[in-house]
């Protein structure tokens, strides 16, 4: 029986980067997210002089029926008899998009149901983003690689900087992200979810909001393995043989789920987004998936 | 295979021991090997599979397991055998198995049946005849040749006899039999005892046609045998021997036992090195002696060990003769009387019927007495003198004593040991100056002379005797000055003995002293009955019927069928028709002993043989195919092997797996066929709180006090009023804050919610339907209360039945749909006037309307306690006194109706009865035990 899954060679870059211009040429809901990008890289990394994301204050003003009762200033409402009123923060200083791809050796596989391996997908996503952003003005960074740098051909200065970097397992230094960032990370998030969760709660901390790319091959979901399968992990290197790999299916799928419902319930509650992109499908799903999330939850204001 | 008694029927077998390392590689194969796969989610993975193998081959000790499995397997088919025999060497056409079963071959018998058992086997398996013959059982018996079969039946049957064997004659028939059978081999199984004949029994075997002989004997000849014993006056000894050729010093333990088989003396035999023959003595009472019926010896169960006893080495006959009785109405006087008094409890007494002396001597002897005593007999007749004499040269023992008539007969050498003087002597009379003599201390040399001097004893009167030479030898006991009092002397075998004084106290005081008993003990213990007491037991013809046997084991038993009666006198050899053991009957028995005084145990030794000898000794066969055992062990190992394949294939947790699938998969059909059936229930389970289940939560969050909505407005409202009243005093006074009143409807509310319902009757209300008197029963039954309440105390009374008010009426019409309990006004004792306060009435807006409960029953015997103690809260309470109205207030809490009488004390009593049923209904019968505890911790000593 031929294998289901292998491990491929790590991505080339310059592919994965002709691969992103494609998928991002795809997006077709650029608009939306390039108007507020735009907005974004007007407003440099100044004080705007207007209401918006920021951490100074701004001004007082009445509150209109429909928001947030929390955001009511008590202070200053009691002052006044008749006015309760919101106080509104200063739009500040560009918007920092840190991207991050896991390039971890569990990225590599592949199974023969997938097109491309996860490292691949998430290399194209990541990029795409870069592109997408880049284009319209976001600063972009890859933590541990480069500081947020804000350039035309983003994509291929990051591009650039991933290829000169040794692949590694290692969980990238999050510290740099500062409040209002927006952070990208494509993955296949296989460790326990609790894990994932103490290393993204600094970000939730800090205030920045995330978004999670799980890249998952359509085997490691659909477990479709049978016989007597020995098992291995492209990272420990562990094995594990199943007497009878059918029979473990249902167990499986079960806590492969439950793993993406935590991670997905907990992103939700953080009001992060977690996106899934299997790797036999388009990548501009996910692609397009993201924009939407950062657009709309940027739309909302915080 | 030096080094373990080990040997294999198939050794070839062993070779296949080979093949375990190929079998270990093919065992390392045989997980196949697994597909590989890279695989990134293996965390998640590795929580369900738990390590289920290790990776490459199946682990080292199932490995390890079925190496052995097969190892054993393979030990199994070469077909080992523990501590194999070697096969005696079986030339012969066929087997002749001379068996000694005598008495010595008892002890270790099913060694030597062992030992027989495997030749026969052994001649089973060549297919030979077998001539089986047994030395001591019956010379007709049936010998053969048998085919082995039937003669292991023969040998399983036989068994030893308390008999020594019988060699010649069995010898002989052995010899015939195999006069037929040339070429045969012959094993002789000897106990290795010597008999008379052996030599020529022997060689009249060896005289045959032999192929070759095998000798079996036993190692050593161990067994002890007694062979004497004797009832001496001091002691009781006991003879035993041993197999000559022992020589290592030796102690064994022989025993005496009662007829009832009970241990009542022992003693320790000891061989010294190289003795044979040893003895040993037990100094146990005469009286405890006389009880012995068998001696034997400890841990040898044969039939040597065994010697029985019978009367004559136990009591003594003595006849007693008096010429003259005396008066019986006078004991003390007559002659024989202190006689009597001092042997029956030592000896068997015989009196003559006629006490003519020529009937009376004969009569006597007849018996064969150990001893005759003579009281005061002068002369005898000649008729019976000679067979007296004759008697006591025999070995009898006559006893006399002196008085008037022996003084006054003539000198009788013979039956007298002195000469007396003629007459007799008087010590210390009126006209004499001399004493009464007392008794001298024993002589060296007399049977007394261990016994203490009577020192009180003194003698007036005596008879004396001629001086002469021998008088001081004769002399067993004499008087102070040195006259003779006991002489005696030998007569042949037995003796006379003649007491100077007579036997009753006139002449001395000596009948009367304990010492008179200790010589006439001594004297009897001395004498030996005369031949054995046969006439009464015998059968006709004089034959005694054996009646108790000795088996070969050495214990008693019923004589076997071929005990034959023993004729009484004649010497009887020991054969399997006269085995020994008691013959006779309950009344007397006669022992018949296995060897006699002088018998030796001689060892047999080995006769030259014309032919080939060897030479085994006995023992077990103890060799042990382990075919079964291995093959055994190899299924148990399979049998593991497999559950463990099962373990490691996860088939025992999936198969909880399956299970569980399949129960789900069962809720699920089930599911699905009751769906179509009730799809309005599952829709209320699936969606959210109905309205009733939202008033079911309020009803139940908290306490609340519940009221029959009658539909008339008036007395709903005062109804809900009062209960609102009574829940604020309730709340005001006590720990229970009653929720909001709660209106029931009894045809739709759920009641169960409600500890009690007030149901104020209105005539004008419409009248309850049966299923809402139905629902109102089933919540008095399941433990809720009822309170009703007809409000009519001062137009009629509850149980007028002159005028009956239309509430009560309504209330019949009521109450006569449901299961109500028999009814009694609050008893003083009951809990309800003491729940919270000590109440006596129970008012409302009216007063004296008694409040109704369920009647106690049992309690009448509740005489002094302060409260009757039910199990049970009343279900119901009628009242007539219109609560609710006494408990009505308004929003501002004033009271909503006057009391009647106007009395604000009956307010606050009524109050108080609502606070009293409040607390009955949510503690029911706790109160009445609360009202005990002043009682317990008085009597707990607080």
């Amino acid at each position: 029986m031929a294998r289901i899954g292998e491990v491929t060679a790590p991505v080339a870059l310059p592919d994965a980067l002709v691969r992103a211009r494609t998928r991002a040429s795809l997006v077709p809901d650029l608009l939306v997210e390039a108007r507020r990008v735009v907005n974004n890289v007007i407003a440099g990394w100044h004080g705007r002089r207007r209401r918006g994301i920021g951490e100074n204050f701004w001004q007082f003003r009445p509150y209109v029926e429909g928001e947030a009762v929390a955001r009511i200033d008590w202070r200053r409402s009691a002052r006044e008899e008749n006015h309760i009123y919101v106080r509104d923060r200063e739009w500040e200083a560009a918007h920092t998009v840190w991207l991050w791809a896991d390039r971890s050796p569990s990225m590599l596989y592949r199974s023969s149901l997938a097109e491309v391996s996860k490292e691949s997908r998430a290399l194209v996503l990541v990029l795409a983003l870069a592109e997408l952003l880049s284009r319209s003005g976001e600063r972009i960074g890859w933590p541990g690689l480069s500081d947020p740098f804000a350039a035309r051909n983003g994509a291929e200065r990051l591009a650039q900087y991933i290829a000169h970097a040794e692949p590694s397992a290692e969980r990238p230094n999050l510290m740099q992200v500062r409040r209002f960032c927006d952070v990208v990370i494509a993955g296949d998030f296989l460790d326990p979810p609790e894990e994932t969760m103490r290393w993204l709660d600094g970000l939730a901390r800090i205030g920045a909001r995330a978004h999670l790319i799980e890249v998952a091959d359509p085997a490691e979901e659909s477990f479709p393995y049978a016989g007597r399968t020995e098992f291995r992990d492209p990272e420990t290197g562990e094995r594990l043989t199943a007497g009878r790999a059918e029979t473990l299916g249902d167990e499986y799928r079960k806590l492969y789920l439950a793993r993406r419902e935590t991670l997905s319930r907990w992103c939700k509650k953080l009001g992060w987004s977690y996106t899934v992109n299997h790797t036999d499908r388009l990548a501009s799903e996910a692609l397009i998936r993201v924009h939407m999330a950062m657009t709309a939850e940027t739309g909302m204001g915080r | 295979m030096n080094f373990l008694p080990l040997s294999f029927g198939a050794p070839m077998v062993l070779w296949g021991l080979i093949a375990l390392p190929v079998i270990w590689w093919l065992l390392r194969l045989t997980p196949p090997r697994p597909q590989q796969e890279t695989f990134p989610p293996l965390a998640i993975l590795a929580r369900i599979v738990k390590r289920e193998e290790t990776p490459h081959q199946s682990p080292w000790w199932l490995t390890l397991l079925r190496l052995l499995l097969a190892g054993l397997v393979i030990l199994a088919l070469a077909d080992p055998v523990f501590n194999p025999r070697e096969r005696t060497a079986m030339g012969g056409e066929a087997l002749a198995v001379v068996f000694d079963n005598g008495w010595s071959s008892a002890p270790d018998w099913d060694r030597r049946v062992a030992t027989a058992t495997r030749l026969v086997t052994d001649a089973r398996e060549s297919g030979t005849p077998v001539i089986l013959a047994l030395t001591a059982d019956s010379p007709s018996q049936d010998i053969g040749p048998f085919d082995a079969d039937a003669a292991l039946e023969r040998l399983n049957a036989a068994e030893p006899r308390p008999v020594p064997t019988n060699r010649p004659e069995i010898h002989g028939r052995v010899a015939d039999a195999l006069q037929q059978l040339p070429g045969a081999t012959l094993a002789l199984l000897t106990d290795g005892l010597a008999a008379p004949g052996d030599e020529a029994a022997f060689q009249e075997l060896f005289s045959t046609d032999l192929a070759n002989v095998l000798w079996v004997g036993p190692d050593r000849l161990s067994s002890v045998a007694l062979t004497d014993s004797a009832n001496e006056p001091r002691r009781f000894t006991v003879t035993a021997t041993r197999a000559e050729g022992e020589a290592a010093p030796r102690q064994v333990t022989a025993y005496a036992a009662d007829e009832q088989g009970r241990r009542v003396a022992e003693t320790v035999i000891s061989f010294g090195p190289g003795e044979t023959r040893a003895m040993g003595e037990m100094l146990v009472p005469f009286e405890l002696r006389n009880d012995f019926s068998s001696l034997s010896i400890d841990g040898e169960n044969h039939a040597g060990a065994m010697r029985l006893l019978d009367e004559n080495s136990r009591r003594r006959r003595v006849g007693l003769i008096a010429q003259t009785e005396i008066d019986q109405a006078q004991p003390l006087l007559s002659p024989l009387y202190y006689i009597r008094r001092a042997l029956s409890p030592y000896a068997d007494l015989i009196e003559p019927s006629d006490p003519e002396l020529t009937e009376a001597i004969p009569e006597l002897l007849d018996r064969r007495p150990a001893a005759i005593v003579m009281a005061d007999v002068g002369t005898l007749p000649d008729s019976v003198r000679e067979p007296l004499i004759e008697w006591m040269e025999g070995g009898g023992t006559l006893v006399r004593f002196a008085g008037p008539r022996l003084a006054a007969a003539g000198n009788d050498d013979t039956l007298l040991p002195v000469r007396l003087r003629q007459g007799q002597r008087s010590l210390g009379g009126a006209l004499s100056w001399s004493e009464p003599q007392p008794v001298a201390t024993f002589p060296e040399g007399s049977p007394f002379s261990d016994l203490d001097p009577p020192r009180e004893v003194t003698v007036s009167r005596q008879v004396l005797a001629e001086p002469s030479a021998d008088i001081v030898e004769r002399s067993w006991a004499s008087l102070a000055d040195g006259t003779p009092l006991v002489t005696g002397a030998a007569r042949g075998e037995g003796r006379v003995i003649l007491f100077h004084v007579t036997p009753e106290a006139t002449w001395s005081s000596l009948p009367i002293s304990g010492t008179f008993v200790e010589m006439l003990r001594r004297i009897v213990q001395l004498s030996r009955n005369q031949g054995s007491l046969t006439t009464e037991t015998a059968a006709p013809g004089g034959r005694l019927a054996p009646y108790r046997m000795i088996s070969a084991t050495g214990t008693l038993v019923p004589p076997g069928p071929e005990a034959e009666p023993l004729v009484p006198g004649e010497k009887t050899d020991v054969t399997l028709s006269h085995p020994p053991g008691f013959y006779g009957s309950e009344e007397g028995v006669l022992a018949h002993n296995l060897l006699a005084p002088d018998d030796t145990l001689a060892p047999l030794s080995r006769p030259a043989a014309p032919v080939a000898t060897a030479q085994a000794s006995y023992a077990f066969d103890s060799s042990q195919p382990l075919k079964g055992a291995l093959m055994l062990a190899a299924l148990v190992l399979l049998a593991l092997d497999t559950l463990a394949v099962l373990w490691l294939g996860g088939f025992l947790s999936r198969r909880r797996a399956m299970r569980r699938a399949a129960s789900t998969a069962g809720a699920l059909a089930a599911a699905l066929v009751f769906t179509p059936m009730a799809p309005d229930s599952a829709q209320a389970q699936t969606t959210s709180p109905q309205p009733e289940d939202i008033a079911a939560i309020e009803a139940i969050s908290s306490t609340r006090i519940a009221y029959v909505v009658t539909g008339v407005s008036s007395v709903d409202a005062v109804s809900r009023a009062g209960i609102l009243g009574l829940s604020r005093f309730l709340a005001e006074k006590t720990a229970l804050e009653p929720g909001e009143p709660a209106a029931v409807d009894i045809a739709t509310d759920e009641l169960s919610f409600y500890p009690l319902i007030y149901w104020p009757i209105d005539a004008g209300a419409p009248m309850p339907s049966e299923e809402e008197i139905a629902r109102i029963d089933a919540y008095m039954r399941q433990g809720g209360t009822v309170l009703f309440d007809t409000r009519d105390q001062y137009s009629s009374a509850f149980d007028s039945s002159a005028s009956v008010s239309p509430e009560t009426q309504r209330l019949r019409d009521v109450l006569s749909g449901l299961n109500i309990p028999p009814l009694e006004p609050v008893p003083d004792d009951h809990v309800l006037t003491k729940a919270f306060y000590i109440l006596n009435e129970f008012p409302g807006r009216h007063r004296g309307s008694p409040l109704w409960v369920q009647s106690f029953i049992g309690g009448e015997d509740s005489g002094d306690r302060p409260v009757s103690a039910g199990d049970g809260v009343t279900p119901i309470m009628i009242t007539g006194n219109d609560f609710a109205g006494a408990w009505a207030i308004d929003d501002d809490g004033e009271p909503l109706l006057p009391t009647i009488p106007s009395d604000p004390m009956q307010r606050l009593y009524a109050y108080r009865a609502g606070v009293n049923i409040m607390m009955y209904m949510l503690t029911g019968n706790y109160k009445s035990d609360q009202v005990h505890v002043p009682a317990i911790l008085e009597r707990l000593g607080q």
